[in-house]
């Protein structure tokens, strides 16, 4: 691998520019969903980017008492950690860019930069509603974090590798395993959302109670950094869990149809319900996805030995 | 912005300008963690002086002026006033007139209770339940922009009668349009008596006994939800409920869930009422006359607006202006019950405790009078004014 | 006890045409007594006044040309109106109406917001004694 093509995959494609593109669509695919649900138009098709445009144009206020530096850097972190996740995940049902034994592991930590990274930016201003959604945000991070790795490493069990490329050809050639693991990719699909703070699991930035949680006092090109972070997320998780348990993305017109078809589950879903306290949801996942995630792993680690 | 107040307790404030809150208004909660220790109300930004503006209006000018206290429950303030006016006049507005006058209450009624439970819903953060309540309230707005002529101020109202009319063509579209608005009702009745999630952030939050209603002087449906008996249709009718009375619909658990379903009931027992109007709608006449100077004295008029109570105190001197009118919403009693049982609560369920009253702030603010032992009472103008520039230094 | 009560409602959404209204593209009929702008008929009208004395919003000027040949103008404010149509039930020669077309009043020109009603002439003749300045306007009565 030369350095040319090193340097094309991070910054164009799979990482950089296409992520980003591919993010700002799956935004715009989520929210004609959730609209079309509700009965409503939904916004139209440049709406996300057009956000983003207008909000990098915008005058970044740096509030008083803020730690400078921390308060600049946390967005570029964030979304510098989503991105790198994309370099091990199949995107488009292409090879991952980079690979390496053990690398689920080290692409579920990037992953959870995101939180880590709304949590501090939270805890570090001192405006009373994003100190709420600060440690909402930490909150919550603690109580999806061990069911969603759980519920991803059921197929890793099953195919004996941890190497995310890997358990995607398995998964290609087995039978879906979100037929042999339901409670899995349910478990997984529903801590996707807790992940991207999607309803009901949106208390660290309810509106109506904390304004807008740990990020009320971003504005401008942070507050565009840390949605386009988002956003990437959202693609890179939903490709995590077609790989994982709807039989692997070989092909993008397969990458395609099943990351699709996910995120109408997930807009359905996101429509379905009340928000959920922050006690309520930290009480439904260990009580009952952490549960439900564990008993799993422990038949399928019976079942193979 | 200071985060602690003087006695160290963390405090979130709610307002003035807020995502919760529509209407400016202030609240302070202590919280201790995610628990509320402490709450306090501040209103007043939106006093409009309504109350010293009617003063200056003629009798039929201040039913305009009237309707404008609240922008939902705008046909009852004027009913209330053209009750009063009229039984200072000593006239009484015909049958027909005091029917329809119901009629648009009552779809009045059942157009602020939709709106209502959108709203709750979505403080809840069910924002399907917000859009799908708010799309069928088109329903019954569209019903009263074509028996009206205009979607939020009915200006049906004049002194002494009504100024619409009801014909065979608009009673087959109310008709219709309530088959279609009953059926839905039913079905967010059931959406928020089942739904385990809904049920979660309502079921025993901000449960207030029958008794802590009665001290607080709770109204309206809040007061209902916690089973106190009191709705001046029923007590005191006016208009057209002694032709068509209402049923009293009350819960006893008188939490939120309590007040979610006393008024979905009602808005089932209003097509009832409305269907029942559309029945037996009396003839004859739609207004008498009522002179332009009304004879000297005073008088309270109660009707029962979707919140609950309202009173008007009308004063006339035997001019064609009212020498002094008192307005006193429902929202105004029902404060008292949102700081008291907010102790001890989650902050999460501070929005949908706040619209569990389903409060309207710009009809709280009547009057601000300050009252401190070293100032006098006799304010001059100028002096209100320098007060004023001081306190929002 | 059950969760996701609304799920009837969202997947039949799903497949049914939006709720929204596409405004200004595509308009709904106004019904037939909506309180738009007000509309004045001048051959019938008396010069009485009471449409004025209970305007709520002083919207309503009438200014008298002739007394004695009944040559009114009316000056209408639609900015500041209010729709209530109270000047309408006032009138006792059904002069007045509100319109059921003009409802979409909003402009950017101040000079949208101050319409005359009138015998073409009679109006003429208002605004060229507007144009002269320091002429006073025959007897404007409030």
């Amino acid at each position: 691998m030369n350095t040319a093509w090193i340097l094309l995959s991070l910054l164009i494609f799979p990482g950089g520019l296409f992520l980003l593109g591919s993010g700002l669509v799956y935004e715009w695919v989520d929210r004609k969903l959730v609209a079309r649900f509700q009965n409503r138009i939904g916004p139209r098709w440049f709406q996300p980017l057009a956000d983003v445009v207008k909000l990098l144009a915008k005058e970044e206020i740096i509030p008083q008492e803020v730690h400078r530096g921390l308060f600049l850097l946390l967005p570029v972190l964030a979304l510098a950690g989503a991105l790198t996740a994309a370099l091990y995940v199949p995107l488009i049902g292409f090879k991952p860019s980079f690979s390496f034994p053990g690398d689920l592991i080290v692409t579920l930590y990037l992953l959870s930069m995101m939180s880590l990274c709304m949590g501090l930016a939270g805890a570090n201003t001192v405006d009373r509603f994003s100190l709420v959604g600060a440690t909402r945000t930490l909150t919550q991070l603690f109580s999806y974090e061990a069911p969603f790795l759980l519920a991803l490493l059921g197929p890793a069990i099953v195919t004996g590798s941890w190497q995310i490329s890997q358990i995607n050809a398995q998964a290609g050639n087995s039978l879906w395993f979100i037929i042999t693991q339901p409670i899995g990719f349910v478990v997984a699909l529903v801590g996707l959302m807790g992940k991207l703070e999607l309803p009901p699991f949106d208390a660290p930035e309810a509106e109506t109670e904390i304004v807008s949680g740990a990020l009320t006092e971003y504005s401008g090109r942070g507050l565009a950094l840390f949605r386009i972070g988002k956003d990437v997320e959202l693609v890179i998780g939903l490709t995590l869990v077609a790989a994982f348990y709807l039989g692997g993305l070989a092909n993008p017109i397969e990458f395609l149809l099943k990351t699709m078809g996910l995120l109408v589950v997930m807009a359905g879903l996101q429509s379905l319900f009340a928000r959920l306290r922050i006690d309520q949801t930290v009480g439904l996942w260990w009580r009952v996805g952490a549960l439900l995630a564990l008993a799993q792993l422990l038949v399928l680690i019976l079942l193979r030995g | 912005m200071e985060k602690q107040d003087s006695n160290g307790k963390f405090i979130v404030p709610i307002g003035p300008q807020h995502p919760a809150l529509k209407e400016p208004g202030h609240f302070e909660f202590a919280v201790e963690g995610e628990i509320v220790t402490g709450a306090a109300v501040r209103l007043g930004y939106v006093h409009r002086g309504i109350e010293k503006g009617a003063e200056a209006r003629n009798w039929t000018q201040n039913i305009y002026l009237l309707e404008r206290v609240c922008g939902i429950c705008s046909h009852i303030h004027a009913t209330a006033y053209t009750l009063g006016v009229e039984k200072l006049a000593n006239v009484v507005a015909p049958p027909r007139a005091q029917a329809i006058r119901t009629l648009v209450a009552e779809l009045e009624r059942i157009h602020s209770h939709l709106l209502w439970l959108g709203v709750a819903a979505h403080e809840g953060g069910f924002d399907t339940l917000f859009m799908f309540s708010w799309r069928d309230r088109e329903t019954v707005m569209d019903l009263l922009e074509m028996i009206t002529g205009n979607r939020v101020h009915y200006s049906t109202n004049i002194l002494g009668g009504v100024k619409i009319d009801l014909d065979d063509e608009k009673i087959t579209a109310i008709r219709k349009g309530l088959d279609f608005l009953e059926e839905r009702t039913h079905h967010y009745l059931k959406v928020i008596n089942t739904d385990e999630t809904f049920l979660g952030r309502t079921r025993d939050v901000g449960t207030m006994s029958r008794q802590q209603a009665e001290e607080l002087g709770a109204v309206g449906p809040t007061a209902r939800a916690s089973g106190v008996p009191r709705d001046l249709r029923v007590e005191a009718p006016y208009a057209g409920y002694h032709e068509f009375p209402v049923r009293l619909i009350t819960a006893t658990e008188g939490d939120l869930h309590a007040r979610f379903v006393v008024r979905m009931n009602e808005c089932l027992d209003c097509y009832r009422v409305i269907r029942e109007i559309l029945d037996r709608l009396p003839g004859g006449e739609l207004a008498t006359r009522v002179p332009r100077r009304i004879p000297e004295g005073e008088t309270i008029s109660r009707v029962e607006a979707p919140r609950g109570e309202l009173v008007y105190f009308i004063k006339s001197t035997g001019g064609d202006k009212p020498d002094r009118i008192k307005v006193r919403t429902p929202s105004l009693c029902n404060w008292g019950t949102v700081t008291s049982v907010a102790v001890g609560h989650k902050l999460a369920d501070m929005p949908m405790l706040l619209a569990g009253i389903d409060p309207c702030f710009s009809c709280n603010d009547r009057m601000v009078r300050v009252n401190r032992p070293d100032q006098s009472q006799t304010w001059s103008w100028e002096n209100l004014r320098q007060y004023g520039i001081e306190y929002y230094r | 006890m059950k969760i996701g009560a609304m799920l009837g409602d969202i997947l039949r959404s799903l497949f049914k045409k939006p709720a929204t209204e596409l405004y200004p593209f595509v308009k709904n009929p106004a019904p037939e007594d909506l309180r738009g702008a007000l509309q004045y008929d001048p051959s019938k009208c008396t010069g009485c006044q009471l449409c004025i004395k209970d305007c709520p919003a002083n919207a309503i000027e009438l200014v008298t040309v002739d007394k004695v040949n009944k040559r009114f103008v009316m000056r209408y404010y639609p900015d500041r109106c209010v729709y209530c149509a109270q000047c309408v039930q006032n009138c006792r020669f059904k002069c007045l109406a509100m319109s059921d077309e003009q409802w979409e009043l909003a402009t950017t020109k101040r000079e949208a917001f101050v319409v005359h009603y009138g015998k073409d002439e009679d109006v003429e003749f208002l605004l060229e004694k507007a144009a002269n300045a320091g002429v006073e306007e025959p007897c404007i009565q409030e």
